[in-house]
């Protein structure tokens, strides 16, 4: 995906929050307090947490979407806020939870939009910019469908054409909130394998997720967040125990681990219980 | 910024288009029944399935080494696409001055224009021609291409296809100007007046709308709020020109009435280039936001992280908007429908790609409007009807046939 000029190897920015604390207007507890991360070049940080644990909150505090009130997002040394709109977006990628149009677009002109941080108001597009649009939608194989309507995709496809967008811009970090909300089980899994190639591509990816088994399989690190705090940091396995889980979730549970075969033998896997069982 | 789910945006847009607003229902994350999708697009469009994940990567792989210059001769196909599109839109345009010029009130046909031309005709024909009938098909062409411009602008920049100039009150405001003017005798004694206020009225409806939208909605200009704050402007507008009619005079109510329907009569090669100065900046403006809009329509947030600067290339669209429907309302009274269904048309037709709407509207608005101006003229000729009922009675039907045949492809 990379490589192809525009953003220098060397420069490979870390996206680092520190103490990030918001408040929604009119909400009287903040959604996000005192929340401390990074996400660095070719790993894969994963974060989870309950509903309205802030996850969301979280990453549009990273995306420059909405400003803290205390604390600072730096992309390598400079501030978030400092940045234009354009430089922002071709340093940070982000692929939120849904998005609807009234106005139907092929998939092709979708994942166009990626160059828009790339191409001045009258600038043509440029056989360079076609070339990167072609690239994002073959690593995220949705070319046979690149001249389709986006809304006759499936879900899992339609998700990969969204992230393809987000390769377009040719950003080297890449943020996406719940990106495999209502998959199936393969689409799922073709999600994380992409997130991890785009990974060993070197981009620094950062992932909202609810789904730990995956997480624990997939990611380097875990951030899990409940009602807004830091509830525990590490890797998968370290961050995955039952106190915590059951703390945080409030549902009795055991973990597992993964029983192979594969790389992932051994991650630790979440199984709920039943309530009314002793 | 806030992130909104604009359902009222859909339900706006399912009860204008039924068929798009199902699409809109589609996009989101949550996958549709594949059987439900293949009703809607009636063929076997929706049932397509990806490959399994090994097959994936070996796919992948494989286009990675073959791939030749098709993708690049494809996107190369589109911009030539756009370019003969542009092309076409220009010969209609060439064939709707031509038609408007040579039909009028004076019985004149293309042959005696054609002598007058070459100059060594009838000089109350060349009068006719430079006088009369190039003004007005100029004018009609003006207000035409800014009422299809700013009209597909509205819609982009609300996120919802039945945004229209008169939706959001601006018309209104002008139609207050001008029937003031009028009422108040002012107009009788200096014509001039009657533009001015009009453009006023559009201005002040214009700057209201967007204030109450501004304090409405802190933290951002919510569309949603716009297009109420609109809606209720144009109510009030209503009441105040039924209040400004109810006290005015039999002759200024004529007059009134007839020039909220919308009358390009009044053309002369002075107004025109005075709202020609107005109109090209405007436009340019427009255009060189023609990426930001595509950005736009997918939603506010997608378009901040993509790069857009939203809230910056929503004021400015706006105010260049709006200050085109000022001018083209000032010049040629309340004219309703363009602003709606030609972007609305070529949408359907050629797709949403802004790059190639924005002037295909301006272009398509402009044939459309000389076409109605001309149908205005001949149809109970030597007497002439407003433009305004005919881009009305000739639009609407033309809309419905459009979305009962479907659309693109």
């Amino acid at each position: 995906m990379r490589g192809g000029g525009g953003t220098p190897d060397d420069w490979r920015p870390v996206l680092r929050g520190r103490g990030l604390t918001f408040t929604h207007p009119r909400a009287e507890e903040p959604a996000v307090r005192e929340v401390s991360l990074s996400v660095a070049p070719g790993r894969l940080l994963a974060v989870a947490g309950p509903n309205g644990a802030g996850k969301s909150t979280l990453l549009r505090l990273l995306s420059g979407g909405i400003a803290p009130e205390a604390g600072e997002v730096r992309l390598d040394e400079r501030l978030l806020g400092d940045l234009t709109d354009r430089e922002r977006a071709r340093a940070l990628a982000v692929v939120p939870q849904s998005e609807s149009s009234p106005f139907p677009v092929t998939v092709r002109e979708m994942v166009g939009m990626g160059r828009y941080a790339h191409l001045g108001p009258w600038e043509p597009v440029g056989s360079r910019d076609r070339a990167v649009v072609d690239r994002a939608l073959e690593r995220c194989a949705v070319t046979p469908f690149a001249d389709r309507q986006l809304g006759e995709l499936s879900g899992g496809e339609r998700q990969r054409a969204r992230i393809a967008r987000a390769l377009a811009q040719e950003a080297p970090v890449l943020l996406l909130d719940e990106p495999t909300a209502g998959l199936d089980l393969r689409y799922r899994m073709e999600l994380f394998h992409l997130l991890r190639e785009l990974r060993a591509d070197g981009l620094a990816v950062l992932v909202v997720t609810h789904d730990l088994n995956l997480a624990a399989r997939f990611a380097d690190r875990l951030l899990l967040l409940d009602r807004g705090r830091t509830q525990a940091r590490g890797t998968p396995t370290d961050v995955l125990s039952r106190e915590t889980l059951e703390a945080v979730y409030e549902w009795p549970l055991r973990l597992v681990p993964h029983p192979g075969p594969g790389s992932d033998t051994g991650a630790p896997q979440t199984i709920p219980l039943r309530r009314d069982d002793p | 910024m806030r992130i909104r789910h604009d359902s009222l945006d859909r339900h706006w847009g399912r009860s204008q288009d039924p068929r798009e607003g199902e699409r809109s229902r589609l996009e989101p994350g949550d996958a549709a029944p594949s059987s439900l999708r293949t009703i809607l697009r009636g063929r076997e469009a929706g049932v397509h399935r990806g490959p399994h994940a090994s097959r994936l990567q070996r796919r992948r792989r494989a286009a990675g080494r073959s791939r030749g210059p098709g993708a690049d001769a494809n996107s190369g196909r589109t911009l030539t696409h756009s370019r003969r599109r542009i092309a076409l839109l220009s010969l209609a345009v060439l064939v709707a001055v031509a038609l408007s010029v040579s039909f009028g009130a004076s019985g004149l046909g293309p042959g005696d224009l054609l002598r007058a031309l070459s100059g060594d005709g009838d000089p109350a024909a060349r009068a006719i021609l430079l006088k009369l009938r190039l003004p007005r098909a100029a004018l009609a062409a003006l207000i035409g291409g800014a009422l299809g411009l700013s009209g597909c602008t509205f819609q982009a920049l609300l996120r919802n296809p039945l945004a229209e100039p008169y939706v959001l009150g601006i018309s209104g405001g002008a139609a207050v100007g001008a029937v003031a003017v009028m009422v108040t005798g002012l107009g009788v004694r200096l014509p001039w007046t009657l533009p001015l206020g009009a453009f006023l009225g559009a201005l002040a409806a214009m700057m209201l709308v967007l204030e109450i939208a501004r304090r409405a909605s802190p933290g951002g200009m919510d569309t949603r709020v716009l297009i109420l704050a609109g809606v209720i402007a144009g109510a009030f507008f209503n009441a105040v020109i039924l209040l400004l009619l109810s006290i005015a005079d039999v002759e200024s109510f004529r007059s009134a009435i007839f020039w909220m329907m919308g009358n390009l009569s009044g053309a002369d090669w002075g107004s025109n280039g005075l709202l020609a100065l107005l109109l090209v900046p405007a436009s340019l403006v427009l255009l060189s936001l023609s990426r930001a809009f595509n950005l736009l329509s997918r939603g506010e947030e997608v378009a901040h992280y993509l790069g857009a600067s939203v809230q910056r290339v929503k004021l400015t669209a706006y105010l260049a908007a709006s200050l085109m429907v000022a001018a083209a309302v000032a010049a040629g009274g309340v004219i309703g429908f363009v602003g709606l269904i030609v972007p609305h048309a070529v949408r359907l037709a050629w797709g949403n790609d802004h790059r190639l709407l924005l002037p295909a509207s301006f272009l398509a608005g402009t044939a459309f409007l000389l076409l109605a101006d001309t149908a205005a003229r001949i149809v109970v000729a030597p007497a002439e009807l407003p433009t305004g009922v005919v881009t009305a009675v000739v639009g609407v039907p033309c809309f419905v046939v459009l979305l009962m045949r479907g659309g693109r492809r």
